[in-house]
């Protein structure tokens, strides 16, 4: 089953089409990435997902169902333009949170305490939001995002502001949630979480699809023709060879995609000597290759927020 | 409806617990009474001191007999007047110089100038520091007054004895005529049915900004998507109108409270403080004022509250707000400015026609009840009237504010408000 069905919807203001004939099947139990650069789309079409805009064409399934009232409680949303009432105290803040999905006052406050402990914000809770960090900000965000146990969970950029340390953390509890089958869409530019997992992605660019499907089957179908190299010294010769298609240099690390039909194996013959190899190793292109060779380059995907 | 209530409970709980609700209620009764109270009490104390004032009398026939009629007494029993005569030694330049001196150097609180034609229409001239103290201005003037036109009086060959008696003022009973007769009135009730005019025309404003701010806080602190992850947009917009009319209520029920306490118990104090007080009759307000009054604020607070809230999604900040809400303070203001005139003239057809206005009405229909009670189908057609716009303003907010609340940038301008309100 499906835990959301897009067929076909468009939305413009305007002239300007923010999402074009969009379609999307989202199998239950998964993680599903949705990239893009920004105003690629994304949060429009999650927008269209919470019934928050209405989109001018096309239908929407979530859940099996048309997206009401009685459905908000089943879905969880953090959205990208995401805040709390500053003067509120974070324990009667989530309370409030969690009333408005339905949850009785007496399992809710149970249910909080749980997720403040989890968080590691316990001595938090009589605080005012204003007196959090950021971060601990978005954790509250998260905690009110799923405090109501949603079957299917929607998070707009989950990861951005968060240190490494948190994002580890809602890595694990989305992959927790994940094998409790519940379903999770997440929007972000960032590759590497993609990475590590997601089971499908979809590749929004300019309010169009231009990639959908099964993250490992996305990176057959590119075949095992970049090579990465982990290297030091000067390796600004390997831009001269003829078996070179495009190169994406770090100063250490370089992503080499590679013309078809050509050996990898040449070309580590030809950089034995001139340079130290820590690493050569040949594989499917990484997301981040993927994704700017098919949205163009990079630029777009550097500056995080509006 | 149970997502509603959660909404006003928390506006509710969010407001009445801040200090500047809790010192507002508090306060707002009390600055009220020291209005009262505090220029009486200051009229008793700046009584409490003798007055030198000097007397220039060019004409020589006025000095004795306005000592005479000065003789107001203090509370120590001495006069509140001390006269000075001040003879011309040199020219009156001179003394008149030597007395603005002695009244600078305080010497003097005032002194009094009298015209040789005083009786034929010369001007008087009382000259002070502070020219602002009307009780003792009136004394004066009423004093020399009645000493000239008794002398003029004299003048025509009428008995002296028989002056006083023709001097003797009017005495003006105010009543005022309602169905159930006619009543005493020295002006209380029409006083306290204008401040609530005037409470209605406040309490409109402030809940109007307190709407305002919340939706803009909404707004700029970014919360309100996650919030309406969980609801409507009109269902939050509805539950903080609703929760914000609540704490109105709640401020005056607690003002109420105090009202009646003071009604029932200041009487006994006051006449303790000033016996003569006791016959003056405590107003009373009749009840259809009151209840015409709950009906007037309810559909005010609702017809002013949802432009607040459709202006506060509209904008970023309370900077960009003040600016669109400029307009709607101004529909609040110009019945304000109207008020002396439907006063004045409470069934003309201009005052008729205002009070009709759905935006005047809260305030003018309301001020035209308490002055003339005006036939009950005028009254009739403006509660329609204004419930009608109260919707239909509901209706244009409620569009406006679900495209608003969720756009941050460029302060929309009002074709594109209108391309919103198209937004399926």
């Amino acid at each position: 089953m499906d835990a959301l069905q897009i067929n076909n919807i468009s939305k413009r203001f305007g002239d300007f089409y923010a999402v074009k004939r969009l379609s999307l099947n989202i199998p239950e139990g998964t993680i599903y990435s949705l990239l893009g650069p920004n105003g690629a789309g994304k949060t429009t079409t999650i927008r269209m997902v919470m019934n928050i805009i209405i989109p001018d064409e096309g239908s929407i399934l979530v859940l099996n169902e048309k997206m009401d009232d009685r459905l908000q409680s089943r879905v969880g949303y953090l959205p990208e333009d995401r805040g709390l009432y500053p003067k509120m105290r974070v324990g009667e803040l989530l309370l409030f949170l969690a009333e408005l999905k339905g949850i009785q006052r007496f399992e809710a406050r149970k249910r909080i305490d749980g997720w403040l402990k989890k968080f590691d914000l316990t001595g938090w809770k009589q605080k005012k939001v204003e007196e959090l960090s950021r971060g601990m900000q978005q954790k509250i965000q998260f905690i009110a995002t799923v405090v109501h146990q949603p079957d299917l969970i929607i998070l707009d950029e989950p990861f951005s502001g968060l240190d490494p340390v948190n994002t580890k953390l809602l890595k694990d509890i989305m992959l927790e949630m994940k094998s409790q089958g519940r379903t999770i869409i997440f929007s972000t530019h960032r590759m590497e979480q993609v990475e590590m997992i997601s089971d499908n992605i979809c590749l929004i660019n300019k309010a169009e699809m231009v990639l959908e499907g099964n993250l490992t089957q996305i990176k057959k179908q590119y075949g095992k023709n970049t090579v990465v190299l982990d290297y030091e010294g000067d390796a600004s010769f390997i831009r001269s060879f003829p078996e070179v298609e495009k190169i994406d240099d770090y100063g250490k690390f370089m992503e080499i995609k590679l013309k078809e039909r050509s050996d990898p194996q040449d070309l580590l013959d030809k950089s034995v000597g001139k340079i130290r190899i820590n690493k050569f190793e040949v594989r499917e292109p990484t997301l981040n290759a993927i994704f700017i060779d098919k949205v163009g380059e990079p630029n777009a995907q550097d500056n995080i927020g509006h | 409806m149970r997502k509603i209530i959660s909404v006003i409970k928390r506006e509710y709980i969010q407001i009445v617990r801040t200090k500047g609700f809790i010192i507002g209620t508090i306060l707002g009764p009390i600055l009220m009474a020291a209005l009262i109270v505090v220029p009486i009490l200051v009229q008793f104390i700046s009584v409490d001191k003798q007055e030198k004032i000097g007397v220039v009398d060019l004409s020589r026939e006025v000095f004795m007999e306005l000592d005479k009629k000065l003789d107001q007494k203090l509370k120590d029993g001495n006069r509140r007047y001390f006269l000075q005569k001040f003879e011309i030694k040199e020219n009156v330049d001179q003394l008149l110089g030597e007395l603005n001196k002695k009244v600078l150097a305080k010497e003097l609180t005032a002194y009094i100038f009298i015209p040789e034609n005083i009786a034929e229409g010369g001007i008087a001239e009382y000259i002070s520091e502070h020219v602002s103290d009307f009780d003792k201005q009136g004394n004066i003037g009423q004093a020399l007054s009645s000493i000239i036109i008794e002398k003029r009086l004299r003048g025509e060959g009428l008995n002296p004895e028989k002056i006083g008696q023709y001097m003797r003022p009017v005495r003006l009973d105010t009543k005022k005529v309602t169905t159930r007769g006619v009543e005493r009135d020295a002006g209380g009730t029409f006083m306290i049915s204008f401040s609530l005019v005037l409470i209605l025309y406040m309490t409109v404003i402030f809940y109007g900004q307190i709407i305002l701010r919340g939706v803009i806080e909404e707004k700029s602190s970014r919360v309100v998507e996650i919030v309406l992850s969980s609801l409507r947009p009109f269902q939050l917009m509805a539950g903080k109108i609703l929760g914000i009319a609540a704490v109105g209520f709640t401020q005056y029920a607690i003002w109420a409270l105090f009202g009646i306490a003071a009604t029932r118990y200041s009487g006994n104090i006051v006449s303790r403080i000033f016996p003569a007080a006791a016959n003056f009759p405590m107003p009373s307000i009749p009840t259809y004022i009151f209840i015409y009054f709950i009906i007037f604020f309810i559909l005010g607070y609702f017809l002013y509250g949802t432009m607040y809230a459709g202006i506060g999604s509209m904008v970023n900040n309370e900077k960009e707000a003040q600016q669109l809400v400029m307009p709607v303070t101004m529909f609040l203001v110009i019945p304000i400015m109207l008020m002396m005139f439907v006063i004045r003239s409470p069934d003309s057809s201009v005052s008729v026609v205002l009070s009709l206005i759905p935006f005047f009405a809260p305030i003018l229909m309301l001020l035209r009840i308490s002055v003339l009670l005006p036939p009950f189908p005028q009254i009739a057609a403006s509660i329609v009237l204004l419930i009608l716009t109260t919707v239909l303003m509901i209706w244009i907010s409620a569009k406006i504010y679900r495209v608003g609340i969720l756009m941050y940038g460029k302060r929309p301008g009002f074709a594109e408000i209108v391309k919103w309100m198209r937004y399926g």
